[in-house]
């Protein structure tokens, strides 16, 4: 935290703390909860125990939505990689003047709601040739159109900080090829826009429910729906349930984190 | 036939033409300018020669060989940016070493061509930083030595010295003079800042619109400008139109005139028909506003002594060195 002056400095720490702690009540509460053996008529639990925990992560059921999760947003995360970066560079670098239509292009996963938009996709893709509804497919695409707006914004902005078009012109003079230009000197100085962006969209896919909810339900169980079809059992469970997504979101930012550094 | 030879060149963007019949010639190891107000061609026409913007028609000719049909990497000219571009991912040494990679030369041979580039700008203490650790002067010189560790045919600088401040601008102008001299380096060197071409160049090509207006060394780009935009573009002629100039000299002047600052001498003796406006110290040089028959005239006088100071209202005599006065079209 910054030196602030003293007089000031209290009151203004005081209200950051305190804004922390209602925000780290439910999950502080929901800890506990997920630590408790029993924890019904008293004001503090009667014990703490891992059994939750152990259940939980014994459970091939969960172990199984976490993964089918995890893979989900991983192939929607490269699919959005593979595709928007050559775009951007294509945008920025040979026709700057489309960045105003993609602009808006990119606002339209927003301005659909995802109720909408899953019954759109129900009736487009629930029969014909491209039969994807029931299958992780066609949440890779979806999560592709969600994570669209992350990746373009964060990576525009990392774009604009480079000076793209010197940099590949002073590149080509030395001889590289436009490919040789775009892989040793603009990818490597996009890593950090790269980063944010990957980050960001994850964290908000692995947590998405409606779309996979809607469009594929039990027949490929996420997280998020595993957890609201589990929604009847103990909440000691789910509690584990929470607290470990949360831990590992958290633990994937501070490693992203890490790694993405400056150099010294 | 001279080294780099451009001859017809062509560029327009949609309805508005940049250049238009470009001709120039530049000898072997010659340092040029194209000097010219921004908006007037000159950095179009330096990216044209090292083909990072295509040309409509005409030729340039490197060493006799017809560069427009030629992909940058295959012309072997290197180039430096106003904005440096440096590799922001990578340390001076790899920045440097970046062109070597590409030809893919060899790592023992990469390594003393590098240090000696290195040196070459007095920065071998420094090979291991990254760019964001510099200051701008030594930005650029990272960028000289890259452009330089490959030893291109043609070296272009596109107004590499105006993101830096007076100081180290007028250092690095001496650095990348002695450097292009100690290897006897073919130099395009673009700028809209007079001072820099004249003190730099072998040779100026004053551009205007799209067109070359002058050639010459900076003498005679100085001494006798051809026409109106080269009188104002450089030095701070008194430019006078027909009338007024002949009320100045007193006899019919059929042209405009243009007299240079400093080729009017001020004097407290004789017919005191002048008076002094105003004055400014510019260091070295007072410079006076005097108005003589109804003519407002800068004349800038050396600051020798406190005695040269003359205040404001201050009546004068003026002698006008002849040999000084130039009618231009």
């Amino acid at each position: 935290m910054r030196a602030e002056p003293a007089s000031g400095g209290l009151y203004h720490r005081v209200v950051v703390y305190l804004l922390f702690l209602i925000l780290l009540l439910p999950l502080a509460g929901t800890l506990l909860y997920s630590l408790a053996t029993s924890w019904s008529e008293s004001l503090l639990p009667s014990g703490l125990t891992f059994k939750w925990y152990v259940a939980l992560w014994s459970e091939p059921r969960f172990l199984a939505a976490f993964g089918q999760s995890l893979l989900v947003c991983v192939g929607a995360l490269m699919l959005s990689v593979v595709l928007i970066l050559p775009l951007l560079f294509v945008v920025h670098y040979h026709f700057p003047r489309l960045d105003a239509l993609m602009n808006i292009l990119i606002l339209l996963p927003f301005a659909v709601p995802p109720v909408v938009s899953s019954v759109g996709l129900l009736h487009l893709y629930g029969s014909g040739p491209m039969a994807m509804v029931g299958t992780p497919w066609i949440l890779i695409g979806c999560y592709f159109t969600i994570a669209l707006p992350f990746m373009y914004r964060a990576i525009t902005n990392n774009l604009q900080a480079i000076n793209l078009r010197d940099l590949m012109d002073a590149a080509q003079l030395l001889g590289a090829s436009t490919w040789q230009a775009a892989f040793l000197v603009v990818l490597p100085n996009l890593r950090k826009g790269l980063m944010v962006a990957l980050l960001l969209s994850f964290s908000f896919l692995f947590g998405e429910f409606v779309f996979a909810n809607l469009l594929v339900g039990t027949r490929y169980e996420t997280l998020q729906v595993y957890l609201n079809n589990m929604r009847n059992s103990s909440g000691h469970f789910n509690s584990a349930l929470v607290i470990s997504y949360f831990a590992f979101v958290l633990a994937l930012t501070w490693v992203a984190n890490r790694l993405n550094k400056d150099k010294p | 036939m001279s080294f780099v030879s451009v001859r017809k060149l062509q560029k327009r963007y949609g309805a508005s033409q940049i250049f238009h019949d470009i001709d120039c010639e530049i000898e072997r190891g010659e340092f040029v300018t194209l000097l010219g107000p921004s908006g007037c061609g000159k950095s179009t026409l330096l990216r044209c020669i090292a083909g990072l913007t295509s040309v409509d028609s005409g030729h340039i000719l490197l060493d006799g060989q017809d560069l427009v049909p030629l992909s940058p990497q295959k012309r072997g000219i290197g180039m430096v940016f106003q904005s440096y571009a440096l590799f922001p991912n990578m340390t001076v040494r790899q920045n440097v070493a970046f062109g070597l990679r590409m030809q893919k030369v060899k790592a023992e041979l990469r390594q003393t061509q590098v240090e000696e580039a290195l040196r070459m700008v007095e920065l071998h203490d420094f090979a291991e930083r990254y760019p964001h650790q510099l200051s701008g002067g030594q930005c650029q010189r990272v960028a000289l030595a890259r452009s330089l560790v490959t030893r291109p045919r043609l070296l272009l600088l596109d107004e590499p010295l105006s993101a830096l401040d007076a100081r180290i601008r007028k250092h690095l102008r001496e650095q990348i003079r002695e450097i292009q001299r100690a290897l006897g380096l073919t130099t395009i060197f673009v700028t809209h800042d007079q001072e820099e071409a004249l003190t730099m160049s072998d040779r100026i090509f004053l551009m205007n619109q799209g067109r070359i207006v002058q050639s010459g060394d900076a003498e005679t780009l100085y001494t006798a400008p051809v026409d109106l935009f080269a009188a104002g573009f450089i030095g701070n002629y008194n430019l006078l139109d027909p009338d007024s100039a002949s009320r100045l000299l007193q006899r019919p002047v059929a042209g405009r005139l243009a007299i240079r600052p400093e080729a009017i001498t001020l004097r407290l003796d004789g017919e005191l028909d002048g008076q002094v406006l105003s004055h400014s110290l510019l260091g070295n040089v007072i410079r006076y506003r005097v108005t003589i028959r109804d003519v407002e005239l800068i004349v800038d006088v050396l600051n020798r002594s406190p005695s040269d100071l003359h205040p404001a209202g201050q009546r004068v005599s003026l002698a006008i060195d002849t040999l000084a006065l130039r009618e231009v079209a």
